[in-house]
């Protein structure tokens, strides 16, 4: 039953954002090979933000939910080996309203995900490392992040 | 209002001996059949004396019988043990309070969910105060919130074909086009080509299509392909990039 709930608010969720969603933002149910669609996996990018090292980025994001959402937040992961202090070396990203034990509410939404997300691109938080490489190069090293940063956001060129 | 004063007045006359005003509303009571009619608590039916009185006796009878009724139950309830009893269930209201209570609410329902204007919630207020004459506060409220409604100035609508009557059996579709400044809404034909949409933009934001991209869900919309190819429904977003040279 709890599958239902789910399925009932990703298909709410899909048809709101198709309908309105910030500019440059992409989030869209996996297709499967036989062209039946997916809820439970979302296809997202995230463009850098304008103004900063990550403007000209278009970040592929993956969203994982489990029969358990909204209860629960669905797993947000970038590609293996993301350059950003709060992401794991698996892609997935440390932010607190993705977590079922501090900030996460039901009522978030996954353009808020999304958002979020792309706030926290240029906002690292030191507080809460997830990776070596992007957090000391943070802390000790500003001008070699910066250049990781740009260098990454060339990585993801608009796909369109 | 006219009941707090009332009470007031009545727990002068007969002041308890023991202060339950901690534990009990202070509503002030009388077991008295003489004073049960004075008593604060039928002050709703006061209001209908006014005409009882000019009418006659009959209805003035019928409330002195419903408050010796009240005064039994009361005072059965009391017997129960006297530092129970609770207060009587308020007297039934006129059927026309009632009514007038639930349209009122309702308005207001419906008014909480329309577009919070300034001006309504300043009306608001006002019809709270004069709560007597609130049906034609209300009457007036609806007529604006509707006014306010129809004032709204809606998306706008471009229609790109002028000669709808030749094809009536085919399916139109809008479709919202988003760039960095805003939305602009576009009607089109489901087996229409997308180009038709494109150069409509471009005139309108006077560009050239060649620097435009359009995207749908991420991927590039071909200039060659239809609404329905890509499965667009009403209002669906289409994105707009600019082209980096």
């Amino acid at each position: 039953m709890s599958g239902g709930i789910a399925r009932g608010r990703l298909a709410e969720e899909r048809k709101a954002w198709r309908k309105n969603h910030p500019h440059g933002f992409v989030a869209k149910p996996e297709t499967l090979a036989d062209g039946t669609v997916n809820l439970m996996i979302w296809h997202c990018t995230i463009p850098g933000k304008q103004g900063t090292d990550w403007e000209g980025g278009y970040f592929p994001l993956t969203l994982h939910f489990s029969e358990d959402y909204p209860s629960k937040p669905p797993k947000c992961k970038f590609p293996q080996g993301f350059f950003h202090p709060n992401v794991y070396p698996s892609g997935t990203v440390c932010l607190s309203i993705l977590n079922e034990d501090s900030g996460w509410r039901p009522a978030i939404t996954v353009k808020q995900i999304l958002v979020g997300i792309q706030d926290l691109l240029d906002q690292p938080n030191p507080a809460d490392p997830a990776q070596t490489d992007g957090y000391h190069l943070f802390i000790q090293d500003p001008t070699e992040y910066k250049r990781r940063v740009r260098l990454q956001a060339k990585q993801y060129p608009p796909i369109v | 209002m006219a009941a707090g004063a009332e009470a007031e007045a009545d727990e002068e006359e007969l002041e308890p001996l023991f202060d339950y005003s901690r534990v009990q509303p202070t509503m002030a009571f009388s077991f008295d059949d003489t004073d049960i009619e004075k008593s604060d608590i039928f002050v709703h039916c006061n209001k209908r004396r006014k005409v009882a009185d000019g009418d006659g006796d009959a209805n003035a009878d019928e409330k002195g019988d419903k408050g010796e009724q009240k005064a039994a139950k009361a005072a059965a309830v009391v017997d129960l043990g006297e530092e129970d009893w609770l207060p009587p269930p308020p007297p039934p209201k006129p059927k026309s309070t009632v009514t007038d209570e639930s349209e009122q609410s309702s308005v207001l329902k419906e008014l909480r969910y329309k577009p919070v204007h300034g001006s309504i919630l300043l009306q608001k207020q006002a019809m709270a105060k004069f709560a007597e004459s609130a049906d034609d506060f209300l009457e007036k409220l609806a007529q604006t919130a509707r006014q306010k409604v129809e004032a709204r100035i809606p998306t706008e609508h471009i229609d790109l074909d002028k000669s709808p009557e030749r094809h009536e059996a085919r399916e139109k579709v809008v479709v919202t086009v988003q760039d960095k400044a805003g939305h602009h809404q576009f009607r089109l034909y489901k087996d229409e080509k997308f180009g038709k949409l494109f150069r409509a933009y471009a005139k309108k934001v006077n560009l050239s299509v060649a620097d435009l991209t359009f995207a749908f869900d991420g991927d590039k919309v071909d200039a060659e392909s239809t609404p329905e190819d890509l499965g667009l429904e009403d209002e669906d977003m289409v994105e707009v990039l600019h082209k980096t040279r």
